[in-house]
């Protein structure tokens, strides 16, 4: 477009008829330009269509460029082009100075058609033009919003799939491509690993060096195993746990060898903030046939297989081992029954004389716990108070068999002798307990059962403990005349420091000592033994306490123990474990 | 409603577009279904709408003019919706070829066809960002690679602000751009207006027929709309309905009120 010059351009000032038209055509649509570079263009249109009025022949071609430099120009709108024929039909003869003789009888109507013609061609182009440009621009930022939309998803997705700290996949991602490992197309026939790692006493790093480190740290390791693993999926899955997912293996010497690398990597010395460390991690490998298991059971395995590898002392990989696995689940499915079996009364006492060697009269029991299994049957305590006593679940039994064995006793009076005190073996956990000396008392008030029939059994272990408590406690039960025994005496540490502080009654000897006593007495080691139980005996008598002597299976070892001045005996010999009521039968059983 | 970062807006062109309808109105064809009805809508309750899109498009126009005349080689326009008939870099670059034209709109179809039709105009670019952002617009690559803030800018903020609520602090995005600006430069506002008309209905039909777009309509008075020129020293003849804003001819100044829109062009001193 021109920039208006009044007069510069040669054409005329804008007539009387071009003014009238510009005035017609404004605000029909909108003109990017001045009032008067509209008057220009229209004179120049209008000294075209005088013309195109008188030229013989006529040619419509003028027409149709008049209505199509028109759109081009802007004046672009039906109302713009309805205006133009009825300015052009009314003024422009006149205002041009001509009469209708001066022109063609038809001319006018034809001029007009053409210019509408023109006109409505363009406008009709330039309006599908103007459809497709709005129509790409609106495809274009469709497949723009559609990109980013997918950009930030995928942004979003990574985000949801991966660790923020070290960048690895999560467990998210990992258990999505886990559960692809074992159930995608094709992999009926595969076999799968999965390396579980952690780092061994990385808390000691967090705690002595701070998170900071602690994180970097994680971060190196990270980097470690994502450059020497790089083939397979590495995952951290929280704190310094991390696994990696060993695809399509042939053997499980495959995962083993990622293992290996993986113990490699992590064990290199990492310079973190200054501070050199050298970690090692433990592994727990699952490798199998991808049929028949499932992620579930594939992450079980690796966790209880880290743990065996961490309990064997860590900087090792440790195989999944299917029988001591289904070991260990019997164990723990013992272990979650006795709460039941407890209230379903599963439980029941059997009682093993300790039999007075200078007598033979049976002077006490110990109470020895069984479970009526309803489906393994008769249980003895080894296959189940281990367990107990690392769940903690020692403690109700305990405090069952304490209270059973009280009320039994209670009731014991055999014929012609005095009835026998029972003794209760105390774990642990139970001697620690801030509540035993009260469950005891309680338990004596109730059943009636004196406090000089109760004997309790510690080992020497539960006074290891540098804590005073439970020597205190037992101080208080043996001032209201509880026996107190320490089982398995001479098989721990043996520190007779708490002999000192301890008000105990009872020594019982361990069985070993006396299962010597059974070679010949010319045997050397059997007079070894015998010499250490001789001197147990009188370091006992030297305390003023009474010595029972465990194991005692034949005439001999009795003979023996009688002689080196041992008090009591217990063992097959003297009777083996039984019902109350056997024990009361024979109260004073001959040696 | 908070959108998450990461979900970008989506093209839905069965919604009418503030910018499509605003092309209809000066008699383009650059709108969808949706734009020609809502604007259909718009006329029949306020028959003036297209003659008010005009003169607001009249009155941009005049406003380049006005500041390639000043001096002004640097010109952002935010809002400048599609960018058609008379567009800024047209007008600018038609008085100095190396005049400098950034614009700015919201809409992803008018940004999408302004960077078409800007194709092969390397002293023109178009950048996305919603004028509720000055900060983002400020810090654009595109934009920093376009103008040199420490010239003048002619700010062209025209026909746009009667979309800007009053919760989205209007005067705080102005100063926000104000500060960025160096002295000589200019802010050109314009926005549609009740002034001296109030009461009329219009105003209510007008503003329920934007609310089904994206973009409702917040009108303001003279007195509300030069508080918004704050800081800088506005130029003759101050805010005025926009017909009456340095007229070509004294007969196109008539009955400027019709028009609605009021404008004005401010300087910044100093």
């Amino acid at each position: 477009m021109d920039e208006r010059s009044d007069g510069a351009t040669g054409a005329g000032q804008p007539g009387a008829f071009a003014r009238a038209w510009a005035r017609a055509v404004s605000g029909t649509s909108y003109l990017p330009m001045t009032q008067a570079q509209l008057e220009e263009l229209l004179q120049r249109l209008t000294d075209r269509l005088s013309e195109a009025l008188v030229s013989e022949p006529f040619d419509p071609r003028v027409g149709y460029q008049i209505g199509a430099e028109l759109v081009e120009a802007h004046v672009a709108s039906a109302e713009g082009l309805g205006r133009t024929v009825e300015v052009v039909q009314l003024r422009l003869l006149r205002d041009l100075g001509l009469v209708a003789e001066d022109v063609e009888e038809d001319r006018m109507a034809r001029l007009l058609a053409s210019v509408a013609t023109g006109y409505a061609r363009a406008l009709r182009d330039r309006t599908l033009d103007e459809q497709e440009s709005i129509r790409r621009a609106a495809m274009v930022a469709r497949a723009q919003a559609e990109r980013a939309l997918r950009e930030s998803e995928a942004r979003f997705r990574h985000q949801a799939t991966h660790d923020p700290l070290t960048g690895l996949p999560n467990r998210t991602l990992f258990t999505e491509r886990l559960a692809a490992a074992l159930d995608g197309p094709g992999r009926a026939t595969d076999r799968v690993g999965v390396c579980f790692l952690d780092l061994d006493r990385f808390k000691v790093v967090n705690d002595s060096l701070g998170h900071q480190v602690g994180d970097r740290l994680l971060v190196s390791v990270a980097d470690r195993l994502r450059l020497t693993l790089g083939g397979h999926l590495v995952a951290r899955l929280g704190g310094d746990e991390f696994v990696v997912l060993v695809e399509r293996t042939t053997c499980t010497d495959d995962a083993v060898k990622v293992a290996e690398a993986a113990l490699t990597a992590v064990s290199e010395p990492a310079l973190v903030d200054g501070h050199e460390l050298t970690v090692s991690a433990s592994i727990g490998i699952v490798e199998r046939p991808v049929a028949g298991t499932s992620p579930v059971d594939l992450m079980r395995a690796a966790d209880s297989t880290l743990h065996w590898a961490k309990a064997a002392g860590g900087a090792r990989w440790t195989l999944f081992d299917a029988d001591r696995n289904r070991q260990e689940l019997e164990r723990w499915a013992l272990s979650a029954a006795i709460p039941g079996a407890l209230e379903r009364g599963e439980f029941y006492l059997d009682y093993q004389p300790l039999t007075s060697l200078r007598d033979g009269v049976v002077i006490g029991a110990e109470a020895l716990v069984r479970w009526r299994h309803p489906e393994f049957g008769e249980l003895r305590p080894d296959s189940f108070i281990g367990l107990a006593e690392e769940t903690g679940l020692i403690v109700p039994l305990g405090g069952w068999v304490l209270a059973e064995a009280c009320r039994e006793a209670a009731t014991w009076s055999p014929a012609g002798a005095p009835a026998p005190f029972v003794s209760v073996n105390l774990a642990v956990r139970q001697v620690h307990r801030p509540g035993l000396v009260q469950e005891v008392v309680d338990v004596l008030e109730r059943t009636g059962l004196p406090p000089g029939r109760l004997q309790l059994e510690v080992t020497e272990s539960a006074m290891m403990s540098a804590v005073e408590e439970p020597v205190r406690a037992l101080g208080v039960l043996a001032d209201l005349g509880v026996r107190i025994a320490i089982d398995d005496f001479g098989t721990g540490y043996c520190n007779l420091s708490y002999l000192r502080d301890l008000p105990v009654t009872e020594l019982k000897v361990a069985g070993q000592f006396v299962a010597g006593l059974r070679a010949p007495a010319d045997d050397p080691a059997s007079r070894t033994d015998e010499r250490i139980l001789a001197s147990l005996v009188s370091l006992a008598h030297a305390l003023e306490l009474t010595v029972t002597a465990e194991g005692v299976e034949t005439e001999g070892q009795a003979e023996r123990l009688r002689a080196i001045g041992c008090d009591t005996a217990q063992g097959w010999h003297f009777g083996r474990p039984g019902p109350a009521a056997r024990l009361l039968e024979h109260p004073a059983r001959p040696a | 409603m908070q959108r998450p970062d990461w979900a970008p807006d989506t093209i839905d062109i069965e919604r009418p577009s503030v910018a499509r309808m605003y092309d209809y109105y000066l008699g383009g064809s650059h709108n969808f279904a949706a734009d020609r009805t809502a604007a259909r809508a718009m006329v029949d309750a306020v028959p003036e709408a297209p003659l008010m899109a005009q003169a607001n498009r009249a009155f941009l126009r005049r406003a380049v003019h006005f500041l390639s005349e000043a001096g002004v080689r640097q010109f952002l326009d935010i809002g400048s919706g599609i960018p058609t008939v008379g567009n800024v870099h047209e007008i600018a670059q038609r008085i100095d070829p190396q005049a400098r034209v950034v614009y700015v709109d919201v809409d992803p179809v008018a940004v999408a066809h302004s960077r078409e039709i800007l194709s092969g105009n390397d002293r023109a670019a178009v950048i996305r960002e919603d004028l509720r952002h000055p900060e983002r617009i400020l810090a654009h690559p595109e934009l920093r690679g376009m103008l040199d803030l420490t010239q003048p800018v002619a700010v062209m903020i025209v026909a746009v602000l009667h979309f800007v609520h009053d919760d989205d602090r209007p005067a705080e995005i102005l100063r926000t751009l104000r500060e960025a600006l160096a002295p000589g430069s200019y802010l050109v506002l314009s926005q549609a207006s009740d002034e001296g008309r109030r009461d009329t209905g219009e105003r209510d039909e007008a503003e329920r027929v934007y609310r089904r777009t994206d973009s409702p309509l917040v009108i303001r008075s003279r007195a509300e709309l030069t508080r918004l020129f704050d800081g800088f020293e506005l130029v003759d003849p101050g805010v005025v309905w926009v017909p009456q804003w340095r007229p070509e001819t004294p007969e196109s100044a008539e009955d400027a009120e019709k028009a609605v829109f009021m404008g004005g062009v401010g300087r910044l001193g100093g």
